[in-house]
């Protein structure tokens, strides 16, 4: 019996692996010494108790709302020319939510008590809500993405009847699809109302995040799904993309940019109007402080202005370097948003001394175990749509299959 | 399956579902405005006199004996709030055990709640951690266990003997009016505020009685009083979230 011989090619895929292998096994050190030293090895404090995970989670959550648009555009709006990008951003979507629950399992107290919220109700809580809300999401990506998992080979050898089961999944698609709009609608929200029902945090108790979350989830979670199909379409053979599908959803980001500058540009206006205790020292902690680089030129110059004039110029918007360039810019302006908003209405602490009131500052930076710990995740994100797009078919534009997945 | 059809069945269909779940958010906030456990008749409150405390500490010391509280947290925190004063005026802050406390609405587990005798209590076997009541919390009363408290207690025995359980590492503790002690005093047929084995430990160890606590609903008692003298303050009262700690300002130069 001749054995084959398996050669480890320093191929660029290869290193692309080895390089996130290093990371996820980095990440799980990190995970391993949270769990088993407690959340002291972080740099949260008690005055700063949301930090760099609480951001990723809400990054990942947001950047996954690709999934329920397009599924909601091809199974609701009958767009059905868009279906092979909704099943890319189903399998993000899936790998999103996956990463928001790792990194809330590291981020709680009491990773074991992760159920209770499903347990335990308290209908007031918005943050009760966004775990429901969540827990049935994952439930329902779960189901979109089944049809996918059927398509495997070794499924359809091994488990046939698995395989039909998982295939039968498909029909439930534009159930699946409604369920997936009215839970998103209603989470990505109540993420930013997380933040703005705080009395205690006078510069988030406005009803504008609630608006801006969503808003700027449907931005980024859409630039993120095409992102990843242009990037994997130039780097790998399997992507397989068709152009033209995805200049189609382009003008969507770009109209969804401009209302979500036209929201925090009143949004914000409103707020340099008077003095208002803890409000305006945070603005100016924002637009003047530590946070005035992200804010000005990540958040606002990089994460909405650019994008918009690449995507209105004729010319620029049909080179690929520059659709590339303009998708990440909006995808790092939305993570930016939600670490400036989370830290900054921290950092400014109101105090209660009759004779004092005023503001206080403090001050996080995270600990390396705690960069290290969400690479971990960020990496194993990678490595899941690396997988997809290998394995799962996941970038193709192009399939021919006659069977509706995603 | 008529596809024709299915997007306006399928907008149909969405619109009635956020309208439901609108519908049950705004029911169930009615239903479950201010949900209390247990009954009493009593509404516990307490004064702190500003122009007597001195910022000793003792009252730190014994509630981390009694409640068997790690010395890296500690339930009471005492600040300075001069202005003017002659003297050094401070501000022993803790839970103002507010009758519309933020933390409880946030809590996503219910892990603090309202007790039908006012204090905001914690539930630690559901507490998973998540610190939303920390960020909640315009006091800042609240401390997280970042880690486990394993070693003795330095302030047990000087201070006190521990009553409670000690609490694990990754849940949110604070001040809660030594319940145990004021549950254990009322079974005894004792009167909180005026007993001192059913009377918060804080308010027993003060040295120069700047401390005063007793039920709100009696209008004989001395907090009643002091309250309705007109010359207690809560703190951030504009914030709505009606706090039940008073405070009786310190001297100022007049």
């Amino acid at each position: 019996m001749k054995t084959k011989r398996i050669r480890l090619l320093a191929t660029q895929s290869n290193l692309w692996l080895l390089f996130l292998g290093i990371f996820i096994l980095s990440g799980l050190i990190s995970a391993v010494v949270v769990f088993s030293k407690g959340l002291s090895v972080t740099n949260m404090s008690n005055l700063v108790p949301w930090g760099l995970w609480i951001t990723i989670d809400l990054s990942s959550i947001a950047l996954s709302a690709g999934a329920f648009l397009l599924c909601a555009a091809v199974y609701l709006l009958n767009l059905k020319q868009f279906q092979p990008i909704a099943r890319t951003a189903t399998f993000i979507g899936l790998i999103g939510y996956s990463m928001a629950v790792m990194t809330l399992l590291l981020d709680i107290g009491r990773p074991d008590r992760f159920w209770h919220p499903i347990v335990f109700w308290n209908t007031h809580s918005v943050l009760w809500e966004v775990t429901m809300c969540v827990t049935l999401y994952l439930c329902v990506l779960v189901l979109e993405t089944a049809p996918l998992v059927s398509q495997i080979e070794f499924i359809k050898r091994r488990f046939p009847k698995v395989h039909l089961v998982l295939e039968k999944a498909h029909l439930l698609a534009p159930y699946l699809a409604i369920a997936g709009l009215a839970l998103s609608l209603l989470h990505q929200s109540s993420l930013g109302a997380t933040y703005s029902v705080l009395k205690a945090r006078p510069y988030w108790y406005s009803s504008g995040l609630s608006l801006l979350f969503i808003i700027s989830a449907m931005a980024g979670g859409t630039s993120m799904t095409l992102l990843s199909s242009l990037v994997s379409s130039k780097v790998s053979k399997k992507a397989k993309i068709d152009p033209d599908l995805i200049d189609r959803l382009l003008p969507f980001i770009k109209w969804v940019l401009i209302v979500y500058l036209y929201f925090r540009f009143w949004d914000l206006l409103i707020m340099t109007y008077t003095y208002e205790l803890g409000r305006t020292e945070t603005l100016n902690l924002l637009t003047r402080g530590q946070f005035a680089f992200n804010f000005w030129v990540l958040e606002i110059l990089l994460g909405i202005v650019i994008p918009i004039l690449i995507l209105f110029h004729p010319r620029l918007r049909k080179i690929d370097f520059f659709k590339v360039l303009a998708l990440s810019f909006v995808v790092v302006g939305v993570i930016i948003f939600r670490w400036d908003t989370t830290l900054s209405g921290q950092f400014i602490v109101l105090t209660y001394q009759p004779h004092q009131l005023g503001a206080q500052y403090t001050s996080y930076s995270p600990a390396w175990i705690e960069i290290f710990a969400g690479s971990g995740v960020i990496a194993f994100g990678l490595l899941a749509f690396t997988i997809g797009v290998r394995y799962l078919n996941i970038v193709n534009h192009h399939s021919n299959k006659p069977v509706e997945v995603g | 399956m008529n596809t024709q059809s299915l997007p306006r069945r399928g907008f149909l269909k969405v619109l009635a579902t956020i309208l439901c779940g609108i519908a049950v958010k705004v029911g169930t906030k009615k239903a479950s405005a201010a949900k209390k456990i247990g009954t009493s008749d009593h509404n516990w409150g307490m004064v702190i006199d500003q122009s007597k405390c001195i910022g000793c500490g003792y009252c730190v010391l014994t509630c981390q004996a009694r409640n068997d509280i790690s010395p890296k947290i500690s339930w009471i925190r005492i600040l300075n709030d001069n202005n003017t004063a002659t003297q050094e005026v401070f501000l022993p802050v803790q839970c103002m055990h507010c009758a519309s406390a933020p933390c409880v609405s946030v809590c996503p587990v219910g892990a603090s709640y309202y007790h039908a005798d006012g204090t905001v209590m914690m539930d630690y076997d559901k507490c998973i951690g998540c610190r939303y009541c920390q960020i909640a919390c315009p006091y800042g009363a609240r401390s997280f266990n970042w880690e486990a408290f394993t070693q003795a207690n330095p302030s047990v025995p000087i201070w006190g003997e521990p009553e409670i359980e000690r609490r694990q590492r990754g849940v949110v503790e604070k001040c809660t009016l030594c319940h145990q002690r004021i549950e254990r005093g009322l079974n005894q047929g004792l009167v909180p505020g005026k007993d001192q084995e059913a009377t918060p430990a804080c308010v027993n160890t003060c040295p120069v009685e700047a401390r005063i606590f007793g039920d709100l609903n009696d209008p004989d008692s001395e907090i009643s009083k002091k309250v309705s003298g007109g010359m207690a303050i809560r703190l951030r009262a504009d914030l709505g979230t009606s706090p039940r700690i008073y405070y009786i300002p310190g001297k100022t130069e007049s």
